[in-house]
């Protein structure tokens, strides 16, 4: 009814100092409740980033091949035909790619470190070499140029590496230089390659502190595996969303072709080992995840970060609740003569409610999405900053260089809906109050 | 004889007051007509606005009975009771009692926006015609806190009549307003009451005002002292 909507708000606007107190209180919150689920939509973005470019496809099809029931690796033999199974049963797909993995010690003239290796084939890696971002010189570098050196598409070319400015800097090397890595077989022999630095990348948080990329030739030949053999097929989907439905159709898919599976554990492959080796099977088994399963040890940095944000926003959501409730209060007392001439006139219980809630929520909805309109202006600004995140800690956390705020449509309306459900919420009881009110006792209260 | 749109029968109202009783309405008993002009004359807490408010369906008696057009108020649902005021009687308030965030009328129309039925264009004309009956045509956007005492209570005069109620209910009218406005208003109402045949039923304890009532009701304590019609 027109008529009630315009006295709710008109109402508003006659009580300007509380309406423009509440108000602020209502902006406020929401703001801080779009900035930190855009800061969260930020590190999200920065998780799939990182996981799809470092350690995961949209779904991996991996496994471990036992040649004794005590070993294992982390490897897929009959590679050709499992891929050539997955590109004709994926719907949805985008492309895929594989990548041969190892563990091992780099060592250079000054310090030596573990790291994970990834062989990839350059001719099918477009996308990731399109996607890192390499760091300048300096920022590995003592005395380093300001500019970005190296080429990754050299990485076609045997025995090179792409390292990570992290490791870059701890062992001391830039593009050009050469280090050694050292490994151990299957069989126990050690076995080494000197690789050529021929890019440097940009860290993208923890993940990145332990990888490196190598042609997968330079790989597969330093552990002694034949050609048809990799270490997991990586499988890129046109919508990341629908990952573990295609997890599942092609788990069927495999299993009707009469590959072995693994029971689906969703975590990363390396936590599998111990499983694997304690096990009393001999050769090939296979193991289909998500990308998330792959990062599953990093969530724990979103699920933290939402704990925070709910914990945050509960809080303040309470001490504005109480707010409004106190301000409608005082304004049904303020109002009670008029409730009671309304309802003498005659007006229902039943609007006298409505009335009131309108009110509550025209103030909600106007007050939260002025605040989520300025968070969200204010989160684009933050973004667009590109600001350095001056903790090294921290950046291993959020998994970037530099604060990445997201915005999506759909936070920005949970956030006005949240806050407009709460202040009417907390309007309810004294609305409730004004509606009950009798009639006679309301008019002569001052008459 | 015209039909009763009013009766009450040997009717009691008391008020708890802690462990005493009020009693503010004591064994009344009378009957209002269409087209009447009636006061209710008494002396300050002699129980005027308590037989308003009995009347008016916004209060139950304690004894008796008090019939609206025929239905007895004590056996109705808030909602029945609500509409029965909306749809029979009008109000006027001794603090006029406008809605101060709307306009003049707006507060005129408010009580058809309440029952309904009739498009905004009806409205308009009906709140118009009543705006410059009661002298306020050029006042239509004003607010009240912009008005006169005595302007306002002929926007409360109009809100009372707009829905066309069988019955409009003035509980001291003139009381907050100087005696010259007080006599313009009884004035109005009275002409209102012949031309528009609208039934009146107004209290005061101003001689000067219940003078220009056909009927006269004289209370005290919450009885009836006399009820008689005016000669002229
Ligand atoms: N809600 C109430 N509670 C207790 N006593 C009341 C209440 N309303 C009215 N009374 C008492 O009833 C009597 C009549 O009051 P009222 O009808 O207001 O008189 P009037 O309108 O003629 O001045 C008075 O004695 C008053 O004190
Ligand atoms: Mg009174």
């Amino acid at each position: 009814m027109w008529m009630l909507l315009s006295i709710a708000f008109r109402n508003l606007v006659q009580a300007r100092r509380r309406t423009g107190l509440l108000s602020l209180a209502i902006g406020l919150v929401t703001l801080l409740l779009v900035m930190l689920l855009a800061l969260t939509d930020g590190i999200n973005d920065n998780l799939i980033r990182s996981a799809t470019v470092v350690s995961a496809g949209h779904v991996n099809v991996a496994g471990f091949y036992k040649a004794t029931t005590t070993e294992g690796a982390p490897i897929v033999t009959n590679y050709a035909e499992i891929r050539k199974i997955v590109e004709e049963n994926t719907p949805g797909l985008d492309f895929v790619t594989d990548r041969a993995r190892g563990w091992s010690k780099l060592v250079s003239e000054t310090a030596s470190v573990q790291a994970a290796l990834s062989g990839i084939d350059a001719t099918q890696e477009t996308r990731l070499l399109r996607e890192l971002r390499l760091a300048k010189e300096s920022d590995y570098k003592e005395g380093g140029r300001d500019e970005v050196i190296g080429d990754v598409n050299r990485i076609s070319e045997p025995e090179t590496a792409i390292l990570f400015a992290a490791q870059a800097e701890r062992l001391g090397i830039g593009v050009g230089d050469k280090f050694t890595v050292r490994t151990e077989t299957s069989s126990g022999r050690t076995s080494t390659v000197d690789l050529t630095v021929i890019a440097v990348a940009q860290d993208l948080g923890m993940l990145s502190s332990w990888s490196i990329f190598v042609p997968k030739e330079t790989l597969l030949a330093l552990y002694q595996l034949d050609s048809d053999t990799t270490g997991a097929i990586w499988v890129y989907l046109k919508d990341i969303d629908e990952a573990p439905a295609v997890m599942n159709h092609l788990r069927e898919v495999f299993v009707q072709k009469g590959y072995t599976l693994m029971e689906y554990q969703p975590q990363p492959f390396f936590f599998k080992f111990e499983v694997v080796t304690g096990e009393d099977w001999v050769g090939q088994k296979l193991d289909l995840t998500t990308w998330k399963d792959e990062v599953s040890f990093l969530t724990w940095v979103l699920t933290a970060f939402n704990f925070l944000t709910v914990m945050l926003v509960s809080i303040l959501v309470v001490i504005i609740a109480i707010g409004i409730m106190n301000v409608m209060w005082a304004s049904v007392r303020e109002r009670t003569r008029e409730i009671g001439t309304m309802r003498a006139i005659g007006m229902t219980r039943s609007r006298v409610l409505v009335m009131f809630m309108l009110e509550a929520l025209m103030l909600g909805f106007f007050a939260s999405s002025a605040g989520a309109a300025l968070g969200a202006g204010v989160a684009l600004a933050v973004d667009a900053a590109n600001f350095v995140i001056p903790y090294s800690a921290v950046r291993a956390i959020l998994l970037a260089e530099t604060l990445n705020l997201v915005i999506h449509p759909e936070p920005l309306l949970f956030s006005v809906g949240l806050l407009t459900t709460f202040t009417a919420g907390s309007a309810l009881w004294p609305a409730i109050h004004a509606a009950l009110l009798r009639p006679v006792a309301a008019i002569s209260t001052t008459e | 004889m015209t039909t009763p749109i009013i009766s009450l029968e040997n009717v009691t109202k008391n008020y708890a007051l802690g462990s005493t009783v009020v009693t503010a309405v004591s064994g009344v008993s009378f009957v209002i007509r269409e087209g009447e002009f009636t006061a209710i004359a008494g002396p300050s807490g002699s129980g005027k606005t308590a037989l308003r408010n009995l009347i008016g369906c916004i209060d139950t008696a304690s004894e008796g009975v008090v019939s609206v057009r025929g239905h007895n108020t004590a056996a109705l649902s808030d909602r029945r009771l609500t509409r029965l005021r909306l749809d029979t009687i009008g109000f006027i308030f001794q603090n006029f009692n406008l809605i101060n965030v709307l306009t003049v009328v707006q507060n005129v129309e408010f009580p058809l926006l309440l029952a309904g039925g009739l498009s905004s264009s009806e409205r308009q004309e009906r709140v118009n015609t009543l705006l410059a009956k009661v002298g306020l045509a050029q006042f239509a956007k004003h607010r009240p806190n912009e008005l006169s005492g005595g302007q306002r209570q002929r926007v409360a005069i109009a809100r009372a009549l707009v829905t066309r109620p069988k019955l409009v209910l003035a509980d001291e009218p003139t009381a907050n307003l100087d005696s010259a406005t007080g006599t313009q208003i009884i004035d109005l109402m009275h002409e209102l009451n012949r031309n528009e045949k609208t039934t009146f039923l107004f209290s005061t304890h101003d001689h000067r005002i219940m003078d220009r009532a056909e009927r006269l009701i004289q209370v005290a304590d919450g009885r009836i002292a006399s009820d008689e019609q005016v000669q002229r």
